[in-house]
């Protein structure tokens, strides 16, 4: 269920609450987006090891320092990548010629709706790995800290994810379509694993959607 | 063997999966399976002739990801992969009557607009592969797994364009029927047959079991041989590894009913293997072939959707054409397309099935401004759009890079016309409207209209045209010149239904032209000719009259099952929708954000007072309040959005009361760009439509803009400011050195930057003269910049 206080994070109300029209306007914006859009998601397990200054996952090597301390401990790990395909793109492109009010709504419900989908889906590979004694680390993606948004090509070409899910990226690194994720899940028997770290984690203290 | 004359004489049977069989063999997950040509030739070939042992007719060369954007990094040239590939192929098929088909998949990239993929780019990349693989002795072009017909048509075209090669194509859809950028079945089949390929169908997504259920749909639509190579079962992951695991006996048993249903060229996709393909071939090596029947559909598409005419009368909606519209004129003039695509959206909102796009003016350059406007009527519209032009380099460019198959107006009689017409109809496919004039102008009667539509329907078959991608008009004309008018031109209409058996259209509103209250006329007309066997009607949907008469008539002829449509439209609907009261000030209803309101008070306003005023003491009070009150976090982006939208609203009645005075607003002019590389630009727009209610000229030159088109655009219109903005740290660059070149180029022209990853700092390392954070800091620094310079 996508969460009506992240839909207002994204727009900026920094914890305030919603006003009515805002608020009405929220809840036609999901029911347009969940009839327009089909999520879907990919994810492939790859073996985690460690060299000095690199992880490699399978055979791709990463330079990151901060992805290393991430996957600190973890043997495993889940390539995964999701998105709610081009017709939502169409349908912000489409809002923002005659409404750029809705269009903003739509574009935060957008992007809290593939973060919901996520954690969804995250929560199937949870109880898959659960069954093999193996916790979760949060969802780690190219472009935080150190680790290199370059490396969506290699994430998206493992996962063979235009094939499968329509997922691209562009030669500037976006992922296109754009509302979409690609992230590393570490798997490890400790039970240390905690989600909320995903925002607090992050070294972008001046984010405006940085939660407090 | 020649492929195309065995088809439909015997099943034929393509080869099984590649890649999985290379997995097994240990390919690893991202590796280029291109490149084991190389490597691994002996591999290849051992698989394939294993296919070929099991009674493979066709055999697929290794060579899916092999175009110039996948290899770009592999250190070998696509030539030299393609040719392998082949060469491995016939090798595997030597001393077998087995085929080799050049196999080509998608880019890999997602086409513009939403990606960074230009159409021609992909045209490129896709007759680079194909010529690579005909000039190595490939014996026709398969190409599959295509999930977007864009890329698709790209594709197609660079077959057929660069080899004399069949072309087969198969699509990859969902278990809706439903390719992933969102077209349905039909829509791709339309696309396909107008392009002319040889046989089309599905491959990928799922196991034989699902596609025998789109199967059907298939059939009901298609009229060239079918072909279905589905996966041996759906996918899913075991410990993390994508299992298929449809045996060969279950999987041969699900073919045979696919033949059955009608598929003439069967195979099998990921997870099949030999074994598969033998069983399928002992099964259905003696089926007859269902014969395949020709459907006649006279149909249209979008990259979305399909439609087709016949059932029920379609309505063209006729307001994208600058014939006697003086805003879209001068739209079309500065360039502004958010005005073409607003009226396309309205109409779409008020039910038109097809949108007409003319966008001829004496002084423009129509083939760009055509190409432009269907691109960008096509990213946010999804109807099939009808190319409107009497140039035929611009119908050209228009067709070429439409995504989908359009309807063309116009060809006539005319020996001329029809020469230029129909070559680019058997090429790019469509449906093309056909006016019954010539040489001699217009008959006066209804026998001469049809004499010529017979003309040009008996001339399309010569160029391979069938009659059902012809639509003739047989042209509305005024009663105020000729009362006989009327009669002549639905005799006409009739005639050529029953007679010819093509359908029809008309210019509905044609005939009343030089009479006052048209709409009484056009809309008993409109019914008259739908009477008459009328097929499609171009109409202003944005008229109440005209959409009543046509929901009415369908009611009436059944055309609307149970009156579902009527009642849905009519039912409830209160006589009269309340009126946006005149109460709230001006001021009260931008505030507030009413669009309604603010346009009813600027309305109201403008009976008595000035327009400068009514900006000066409503209008800019009430969006600097606005502006302090977001800033201050009293209120929030969307409000502040939609106060600038009901600001956008008053303001349109007062610029029309001011231009009717010979009144001017317009400020400086401002530039805004997204920089190249970067595809998204809501932030952009925000700004922009922030800074329009400031009066300011914004010269919006979109997203992914090079920085040479900045510079050029600045130094044309003496811009002194420009607002750029990039969303990610890899196209940063891109701005940087969009500064660079202004500064160097233009040393007054001013630089605002803003988006996601930039800072203050940032900003100013990278040389811009100002960064805003948010599109009222923008507006604040415009307002710094250009102070004293004028007053509003």
């Amino acid at each position: 269920m996508t969460d009506i206080k992240e839909i207002l994070r994204y727009l900026g109300y920094r914890g305030k609450p919603g006003d009515e029209q805002v608020l009405k306007s929220i809840d036609s914006c999901m029911e347009e987006l969940s009839r327009a859009v089909t999520p879907r998601s990919l994810s492939h397990s790859v073996e985690v090891t460690f060299t000095d200054n690199a992880v490699c996952l399978d055979s791709l090597k990463i330079e990151s320092n901060d992805l290393i301390g991430h996957l600190d401990g973890c043997g495993e790990a889940i390539l995964f990548a999701a998105t709610l395909g081009t017709q939502a793109d169409f349908l912000l492109e489409r809002t923002s010629k005659i409404d750029m009010s809705r269009a903003v709504v739509l574009q935060a419900c957008a992007a809290a709706m593939v973060e919901s989908y996520c954690d969804d889906c995250e929560r199937e590979i949870s109880a898959e790995a659960a069954k093999r004694g193996l916790f979760l680390r949060p969802r780690y993606s190219p472009g935080y800290g150190d680790f290199s948004i370059r490396h969506q090509h290699d994430l998206l070409r493992i996962l063979d994810a235009q094939k499968k899910i329509g997922l691209t990226v562009t030669d500037g690194c976006m992922l296109a379509p754009s509302k979409s994720v690609t992230a590393v899940i570490g798997l490890t028997s400790e039970k240390t694993s905690c989600h909320i770290a995903k925002c607090m984690g992050c070294k972008s203290l001046n984010c405006p959607f940085r939660k407090d | 063997m020649r492929i195309l004359d065995e088809l439909g004489k015997r099943i034929i049977f393509f080869d099984g999966g590649m890649g999985t069989m290379l997995q097994q063999k240990g390919l690893a997950a991202g590796e280029l399976p291109e490149l084991w040509n190389l490597t691994h030739p002996e591999l290849i070939t051992e698989i394939q002739a294993q296919y070929c042992a099991a009674g493979a007719d066709i055999i697929k060369t290794n060579t899916f990801g092999a175009n110039e954007i996948k290899l770009s990094e592999c250190g070998h040239s696509v030539e030299e992969i393609i040719t392998a590939a082949v060469q491995i192929a016939k090798k595997a098929a030597a001393g077998t009557n087995a085929l080799v088909a050049m196999d080509i998949g998608p880019t890999g990239k997602l086409m513009k607009p939403l990606g960074d993929l230009a159409f021609e780019k992909a045209y490129a990349v896709f007759s680079q592969a194909a010529a690579a693989g005909e000039k190595a002795g490939a014996d026709l072009i398969l190409i599959e797994t295509m999930s977007d017909t864009y890329e698709c048509k790209a594709a197609v075209l660079a077959a057929k364009q660069n080899t004399k090669l069949p072309v087969f194509v198969t699509v990859i859809v969902d278990e809706k029927g439903k390719l992933l950028t969102g077209g349905d079945i039909a829509s791709a089949v339309a696309l396909l047959e107008g392009l002319g390929v040889d046989a089309l169908g599905l491959n990928c997504g799922f196991g034989p079991e699902q596609m025998k259920k789109l199967l059907p749909q298939l059939m009901s639509c298609c009229s060239v041989p079918v072909i279905i190579n589905p996966n041996a079962g759906l996918p899913h992951s075991i410990g993390g590894e994508t299992v298929f695991d449809v045996k060969p006996a279950e999987f041969s048993a699900a073919m045979k009913e696919i033949t059955q249903g009608g598929a003439w060229i069967i195979g099998g996709c990921c997870g099949t293997t030999p074994a598969h393909i033998s069983a399928t071939v002992q099964l259905c090596r003696d089926i007859q072939p269902v014969p395949q029947e020709q459907k006649h559909l006279t149909v249209v598409s979008s990259f979305a959707k399909a439609v087709s005419f016949g059932e029920k009368p379609v309505l063209i909606g006729e307001r994208i054409n600058p014939t006697g519209k003086s805003r879209l004129k001068q739209a079309l003039r500065d360039n502004d397309m958010d005005y073409l695509l607003r009226e396309g959206i309205t109409q779409q909102q008020n039910g038109a099935h097809i949108l007409d796009v003319n966008v001829g003016l004496p002084e423009i350059d129509e083939p760009a401004l055509l190409q432009r406007a269907v691109t960008e009527i096509q990213s946010v519209v999804d109807l099939p759009l009808q190319i409107d032009t009497s140039d035929t380099t611009a119908m050209e460019a228009a067709m070429r890079i439409y995504n989908g198959k359009p309807l063309i107006n116009s060809v006539n009689g005319k020996e001329e016309s029809m020469r230029a017409i129909f070559p680019l109809v058997k090429r790019y496919g469509g449906v093309v409207i056909a006016l019954t004039l010539d040489e001699d102008g217009i008959p006066t009667t209804a026998k001469g209209r049809f004499a010529i539509a017979e003309k040009i329907v008996k001339t399309a078959a010569e160029y391979g045209i069938d009659k059902k991608d012809i639509i003739v008009d047989t042209l509305a004309m005024t009663i105020s010149a000729g009362q006989e008018n009327a009669a002549v031109t639905l005799n006409a209409v009739r005639m050529i239904r029953e007679n010819l058996g093509v359908h029809t259209s008309l210019g509905v509103s044609n005939i009343s032209f030089g009479l006052p209250q048209r709409e009484h006329i056009n809309a008993a007309f409109f019914t008259m000719a739908l009477q008459n066997g009328l097929s499609v009607a171009i109409v202003n949907p944005n008229s109440a009259a005209m959409m009543d008469a046509y929901f009415a008539y369908c009611a009436l002829s059944g055309a609307d099952n149970q009156c579902m449509d009527y009642i849905g439209r009519y039912s409830g609907q209160k006589a009269d929708s309340a009126p946006p009261s005149g109460e709230l000030s001006l001021n009260a209803a931008v505030v507030k954000g009413l669009k309604d309101s603010a346009r009813a008070a600027a309305e109201k306003l403008l009976e008595t007072e000035e327009p400068l005023h009514i900006i000066n003491t409503q209008m800019i009070p009430a969006l600097d309040q606005v502006g302090k009150d977001f800033e201050q976090g009293v209120l929030f982006l969307p409000q502040l959005l939609m106060s600038a939208e009901a600001a956008k609203s008053a303001f349109e009645v007062i610029r029309g009361k001011m231009s009717g005075k010979g009144e001017q607003v317009k400020k400086e002019k401002i530039i805004l760009a997204t920089v190249k590389g970067d595809v998204h630009d809501i932030g952009k727009n925000i700004v922009k439509v922030l800074l329009e209610n400031y009066s300011y000229d914004l010269i919006d030159l979109g997203r992914d803009v090079s920085p040479e088109k900045v510079v050029e655009a600045a130094e044309k219109d003496g811009v002194k400011l420009v607002g750029l903005s990039a969303l990610m740290t890899t196209t940063v660059t891109n701005m940087e050195e969009t500064i660079r070149q202004l500064h160097a180029r233009l040393p007054d022209c001013k630089v605002m930057v803003g988006g996601a990853v930039l800072t203050p700092e940032y900003a100013k390392q990278i040389h811009a003269d100002s960064y805003s954070k948010d599109a009222m800091g923008a507006v604040h620094y415009a307002q710094k910049l250009f102070s004293g310079n004028e007053s509003h």
